[in-house]
C-alpha cells in the first residue's frame, strides 16, 4: 500500500504586543472565514471570538459546531456566516465529531484520496457542551491526540436556551436555573468547574491555554499555537454574553479585560514539552472583583458576604499563579469592608417575578 | 499478510463477526470506530489485528462511548471517508441520538449490529430489540442468517448506501452468537471482484476546504418538512437500487439473494412462519421435519426491514391461511402486546383481498434457541387457528403456555 506523508500547516505567531491592543495591526490576515450575516446579539462575545479565531486560522480550515449559540444564532438556513466548511453536530459530540473529521483527513491524505496540507480542524463548543454534556467526548479527542483544536467559548451559561446555569457559571451568577430568592440569596451556590486546568492535568501531552476576547492578539496567537501543535490542543476563551450577563453592549471587550484584571479568569498556557504552566501573562492592572461584578445585572443581587467569597476565590487564583497580593485585595476579601450591591433588594424583587 | 487489494478467492471457516470485519477490509474502509460490548466486539478485535498487521490501512479509533463512536463515524463520513462502526444491545441505544442526524445529513455510515438483549437483565443473548428500536430513523436495515450472508450484506450495503440516489446509512444486523459466534464456511472473493462491484466512496458535498459547505444549519419550521420528505423519498428510491445491486452482486459473485424475502418450502404450505435472522436456520430444519410428517408448513424470512417491502409482504403472505410471526423482539404494550413485527405484517396485509390470520409468537427471547418441539407447538397453534377460522389470541409467549 503506498503511504503518502501528511503535510501540516505552520502559522506564524504575531509579534505585536498583546496587552489589549486596540489599534490597527498590519500583521493581521485580511481573510475573513467568519463573515457578517448571522443573527447573534449586539456585542456577542462568542461571535467576536469566532471572528478572531477563524482569522488566525485562515482558509484551509474546517469548523465543527456542536449545538449552542454559535450554531443556533449563526446558521440560519441558506445564510451561514462560514466561508470555510462547517458542520453542526450534537451538543454532546464536540470532541467525537471533530475526531472523526481529523481521522478522516489523516486516512484520506495518507491513502492518496485527498491531496493538500492537513486542514486546521477547529471545534467551537460552548461551555455547556465543553464542561457538561460533551466533556467525555472532548476528553476522548484530547487523549487520543487527534490533530485538532477544541475551543470552549465560555460564556458561563447555556445562553441560546434562555440563560441556564452550566458548570462554568460563576458563584453568585443569576440564571434562570439559579435565580436568587430569600432562601438562596446568592443565586448560584457552586463555584465553577476548573475546566481548562482539568484538561491540562488530564491530557498533559496537549497544548492547553486560556484566553479572553479582551486580549485579541494573545487569543489569536494561542489559536495558532494550538493549530501548530501536532496533536490535540484546547483553548478556553472568556466570551461575555450581553443577554445573560446583562451589561451595556459596547462593554464586551472591557469585561474581557476586567475579568482578567480582577483575577476571576486566570490567563495561562500549559506547555506540553516542558509539562509546566506558563503564568507569565500579566494584565496591566489588578482590581477588586466588585469592579467587574458591578457592571453586570446577573450579580446585582449579591450581598457583601457573597462579594467577599468571590474576592477570596479571585485571590486564590492569583496565588495559584504565583502573584503577590496587594493589601487592598486581601482587605476586599473581608465582608466587613464591603457593601451590598446597590441593586440587591431590587434584584430579589425582580427575581420573584420571573 | 495480504491486503484486500491483492487477495485471491478462497473459502475460510469464520464466524459472523469476522465475516463482517472481512467485508470492511475488502471495502478498504478509512475510519473504524470501536467501543467494546459483547458480542459484536469480536468484529472490532479482528479489525484491530488487521490494522496492526498492515493488512488494512485505516484509522482505528477506540471511542469513549457508543455516542462518540457514532459521532466520530458521522464526522469522518462527512469529511469524505468510508466508515465502519458497530455495536450490540444497550450500546446501540447509548448512541441513539446520532441515528437521525446521520441519516438526515445523508451520510452513508455503515454499522454492524450483533444483537443482544437490552437491560434488564444483562443477558448476552440475541434479541432484535436493540436495532429494531431504531428502525424508523432513516437507516437501511436488514438481518443476515449466517456468516456468508453477513459478509455479502455488508458489501452490498456499502454499495447501496453510497449510491448517489440513496446516500443513507446502513445497519447490517446479525443475531448475536447464533451468527456472530458460530463459524461456518465463507467464500471470500477475489479482490478484483470487489473492485468491480464497489466503487470508491465519493460524497457529493464533503467538508472540504476547497469547496466550503455548511452541514446541518438551524432552519425555520417550514424548511424542515422538505428535508424530511427528501429523506423519506431517498428511502423509497433506495428500493430500486437495492434490487439492482442484488442483481449485480449475483452476476459478479455468483450468489443470488432475493433482496426482500426468502421463501422456504412454501409450495403447498397453508401456514407459514415469518421471521428475521438466524432462527431461519433452525426453522428450515424444523419445517423439513414437519413436512416429512405431512404438515403443510413453510417459512418466509424477511431480509430487509427498512425500507419495508410492503407490497412483497402482502403479495407473498396473502398466499397462506395463517401467518405466525416469530418476533425475537420486545414491543411492550404494542398492538399485539408482543413484538413489533406483528404490526408491520398486519399493516402490509390490510389492503389484501385475501388476508391470512396473523398470530404473534414470542419465541427465541433472551437468546434462547427455538427448539424443534416449539416449532411443532407453534405450528399446532397455527393449524388450530386455520381450523377455527380465527386466532385464539394475538400473542403467545412460547414456553409459558400449555
Amino acid at each position: 500500500m503506498p503511504t503518502i506523508e501528511v503535510q501540516r500547516q505552520v502559522l506564524p505567531i504575531l509579534g505585536s504586543p498583546n496587552q489589549g491592543a486596540r489599534f490597527f495591526n498590519p500583521e493581521l490576515p485580511s481573510s475573513e472565514p467568519f463573515v457578517p450575516g448571522h443573527r447573534t446579539c449586539a456585542g456577542c462575545g462568542p461571535s467576536i471570538q469566532y471572528r478572531m479565531t477563524t482569522k488566525a486560522a485562515g482558509d484551509n480550515t474546517i469548523l465543527v459546531g456542536p449545538t449552542g449559540c454559535m450554531y443556533v444564532a449563526n446558521s440560519s438556513y441558506l445564510c451561514t456566516p462560514y466561508n470555510v466548511p462547517w458542520a453542526h453536530t450534537q451538543i454532546g459530540s464536540a470532541g467525537s465529531f471533530t475526531a472523526g473529521v481529523a481521522a478522516a483527513y489523516e486516512a484520506m491524505i495518507r491513502k492518496g484520496k485527498w491531496k493538500g496540507a492537513f486542514p486546521n480542524i477547529i471545534c467551537e463548543a460552548g461551555d455547556g457542551s465543553a464542561s457538561d454534556i460533551g466533556l467525555a467526548s472532548i476528553s476522548g479527542a484530547l487523549y487520543r491526540n487527534h490533530d485538532c483544536l477544541i475551543i470552549c467559548y465560555d460564556n458561563e451559561q447555556y445562553a441560546n436556551t434562555g440563560i441556564q446555569a452550566s458548570s462554568r457559571t460563576p458563584y453568585g451568577g443569576m440564571t434562570t436555573f439559579s435565580p436568587p430568592g430569600p432562601k438562596v440569596p446568592e443565586a448560584k451556590t457552586l463555584f465553577p468547574k476548573d475546566l481548562a486546568r482539568m484538561m491540562a492535568a488530564g491530557h498533559p501531552h496537549c497544548y492547553v491555554a486560556t484566553a479572553s476576547v479582551g486580549y485579541p492578539i494573545d487569543l489569536m496567537n494561542k489559536v495558532r499555537k494550538g493549530l501548530n501543535h501536532k496533536g490535540a490542543a484546547y483553548l478556553m476563551i472568556y466570551t461575555p454574553c450581553q443577554k445573560g450577563f446583562v451589561y451595556e453592549t459596547p462593554r464586551s471587550i472591557d469585561l474581557g479585560r476586567l475579568v482578567v484584571e480582577c483575577g476571576l479568569y486566570p490567563i495561562w498556557e500549559w506547555n506540553p514539552e516542558k509539562r509546566a504552566y506558563d503564568y507569565s501573562f500579566r494584565p496591566q492592572n489588578m482590581r477588586p472583583v466588585s469592579e467587574y461584578l458591578k457592571l453586570q445585572g446577573r450579580f446585582g443581587h449579591l450581598h457583601a458576604e457573597h462579594i467577599a467569597k468571590l474576592q477570596n476565590f479571585a485571590n486564590e487564583q492569583w496565588r495559584m499563579m504565583g502573584v503577590e497580593l496587594p493589601e487592598a485585595l486581601i482587605h476586599a476579601a473581608d465582608a466587613k469592608n464591603l457593601v451590598n450591591m446597590a441593586a440587591a433588594v431590587e434584584a430579589e424583587t425582580v427575581a420573584q417575578t420571573l | 499478510m495480504p491486503t484486500a487489494t491483492e487477495v485471491k478467492k478462497r473459502t475460510v471457516r469464520i464466524n459472523g463477526c469476522v465475516a463482517a470485519a472481512q467485508a470492511a477490509k475488502y471495502a478498504d474502509v478509512d475510519v473504524i470506530t470501536a467501543y467494546p460490548i459483547r458480542p459484536y466486539t469480536a468484529t472490532m478485535m479482528a479489525l484491530a489485528q488487521m490494522v496492526a498487521n498492515g493488512e488494512l490501512d485505516a484509522e482505528y479509533i477506540v471511542a469513549d462511548s457508543e455516542h462518540s463512536q457514532l459521532s466520530i463515524a458521522h464526522g469522518a463520513a462527512s469529511s469524505g471517508a468510508r466508515v465502519f462502526t458497530g455495536s450490540s444491545g444497550v450500546g446501540v441505544q447509548f448512541a441513539y441520538e446520532l441515528y437521525s442526524p446521520i441519516s438526515g445529513s445523508r451520510m452513508p455510515v455503515q454499522m454492524m449490529i450483533a444483537d443482544r438483549t437490552l437491560d434488564p437483565p444483562g443477558d448476552f443473548g440475541s434479541e432484535h430489540t436493540d436495532a429494531l428500536s431504531t428502525r424508523d430513523m432513516g437507516w437501511l436495515m436488514g438481518w443476515s442468517c449466517d456468516a456468508q450472508e453477513a459478509f455479502d450484506n455488508h458489501l452490498m450495503a456499502y454499495r447501496i448506501g453510497e449510491d448517489p440516489r440513496v446516500l443513507l446509512p446502513q445497519m447490517v444486523c446479525q443475531d448475536g452468537f447464533f451468527v456472530s459466534h458460530i463459524t461456518s464456511d465463507v467464500e471470500l472473493p477475489d479482490s478484483g471482484q470487489v473492485k468491480e462491484f464497489l466503487p470508491p466512496y465519493k460524497h457529493p458535498y464533503p467538508l472540504d476546504p476547497r469547496h466550503p459547505v455548511s452541514h446541518g444549519p438551524q432552519i425555520m419550521p417550514e424548511q424542515g418538512p422538505p428535508l424530511q420528505l427528501e429523506r423519506a423519498r431517498a428511502m423509497e428510491d433506495s428500493m430500486a437500487v437495492i434490487e439492482q445491486v442484488h442483481d449485480e452482486f449475483a452476476n459478479i459473485f455468483g450468489r443470488r439473494y432475493d433482496p426482500w424475502i426468502e421463501e422456504f418450502m412454501t409450495d403447498g404450505a397453508e401456514v407459514v412462519f415469518f421471521l428475521q435472522g438466524a432462527h431461519a436456520v433452525t426453522a428450515r430444519f424444523a419445517i423439513q421435519h414437519m413436512r416429512d410428517k405431512g404438515l403443510k408448513v413453510g417459512l418466509v424470512r424477511l431480509r430487509t426491514i427498512r425500507p419495508y417491502p410492503t407490497d412483497r409482504v402482502k403479495e407473498v403472505l396473502s398466499k397462506f391461511k395463517v401467518v405466525g410471526v416469530v418476533e425475537t423482539n420486545m414491543g411492550l404494550g404494542s398492538v399485539s402486546s408482543g413484538g413489533v413485527l406483528y404490526s408491520e405484517v398486519c399493516a402490509a396485509l390490510y389492503e389484501s383481498q385475501q388476508r391470512p390470520l396473523v398470530v404473534s409468537f414470542m419465541a427465541g427471547m433472551g437468546g434462547e434457541a427455538i427448539v424443534m418441539k416449539e416449532f411443532y407447538w407453534m405450528t399446532q397453534k397455527m393449524m388450530e387457528a386455520q381450523k377455527q377460522g380465527k386466532i385464539e389470541k394475538r400473542t403467545h409467549w412460547v414456553g409459558f403456555e400449555e
